[in-house]
């Protein structure tokens, strides 16, 4: 264990502490509202720690999806991290360790990943654990400080809770738009082929996901270029 | 649905994609088409969250929906942080509801 390391983990992390939190807030409102108890949502964020897919859960959840739908679509929205991790172990100072890998891996979320790939140097267990550290306690506590909060909110507030999912995803599609306008069309195709099964076709919402997202996927895969994918590698 | 069931199954398939690479190193080498599809799926995925449930939860005040929609995407195109946008859009579908 390295003091330096440490410190500097926590002084990295601490940008996505406060981003994780005041999104996890949002995360807890959304759980209350969906009829979670206080121990489901909070043991949501403490076994899973990846925000688009609990979202997505919520989301697919809350739409009635059948349980074999939701957890493939969690699957695949939270496959990317294959790579990640991946590309985190062989940048690793020490590969031996089996419980560092375990946890370098558990913790491995997007902003913990691009924050470790553009240090320069090879990474120890000490920086990645406590950096992922930090991450992950921004999340479990502002899903608790979010759920909790959710009690004391008047009743119009709560009725209109719901918008908070969404709301999330939008503000994510604006940002993605203002790196790319190519993200419009993606999220076009996805967004009326899925309106599209379920509203004309009756057909269920998990499949409907399931669907849309891996034709605009391949879709996406033919719109945008290698240069913009792979611009943070 | 018991939902502590689907807690822990969401979990397990989520460890599994960033545990194991850690142990079977190849996982990095995989074909650049696939990881190019896993880089993009968040972002197809986005349409499909989205709609069409943005809209039917609201039932016929689907306007509601639509604004709060609207709102958080504008604020998300002027980088403004996450909290903010949603806390917009919030307060245009709960005015939206009020009418």
């Amino acid at each position: 264990m390295c003091k330096d390391d440490i410190k500097e983990g926590i002084k990295d992390g601490i940008p996505i502490f406060l981003g994780y939190f005041t999104t996890a807030l949002a995360f807890g409102l959304l759980t209350r509202s969906s009829g979670f108890t206080f121990v489901e949502g909070v043991l949501t964020s403490l076994t899973n720690f990846a925000g688009s897919g609990q979202f997505l859960m919520m989301n697919l959840y809350n739409g009635g999806a059948f349980l074999l739908e939701i957890v493939l679509s969690v699957f695949f929205i939270n496959a990317r991290y294959i790579f990640m991790s991946a590309s985190l172990n062989a940048r690793l100072k020490n590969r031996k360790s089996i419980i560092g890998r375990f946890f370098a891996g558990a913790g491995t979320v997007d902003e913990a990943f691009a924050v470790a790939s553009f240090k320069g140097e090879k990474l120890s267990y000490s920086y990645l654990l406590s950096l992922m550290g930090t991450s992950y306690s921004g999340w479990v506590s502002g899903t608790a400080i979010g759920y909790m909060v959710g009690n004391i909110l008047p009743e119009i507030v709560q009725s209109a809770a719901v918008i908070t999912i969404y709301a999330m995803f939008a503000s994510l599609f604006g940002n993605e738009v203002s790196r790319s306008i190519k993200a419009i069309i993606v999220v076009g195709i996805s967004a009326a082929l899925n309106s599209i099964f379920i509203l004309c076709f009756g057909i269920s919402t998990g499949l409907s996901f399931i669907i849309s997202m891996i034709v605009s996927v391949i879709a996406a895969c033919f719109i945008y270029s290698d240069e913009e994918v792979f611009l943070n590698e | 649905m018991n939902k502590v069931t689907m807690i822990l199954l969401c979990s397990l398939v989520t460890m599994a994609a960033r545990i194991i690479p850690q142990f079977i190193s190849s996982l990095d080498k995989l074909p650049r088409v696939i990881k190019k599809a896993m880089l993009l799926l968040p972002t197809a995925a986005l349409g499909s969250l989205i709609f069409p449930l943005a809209l039917t939860d609201f039932g016929a005040s689907w306007y509601a929906g639509l604004g709060g929609v609207v709102i958080a995407f504008i604020a998300g195109l002027k980088r403004t942080s996450m909290i903010v946008a949603i806390i917009l859009a919030l307060i245009a579908t709960m005015l939206l509801l009020l009418i």
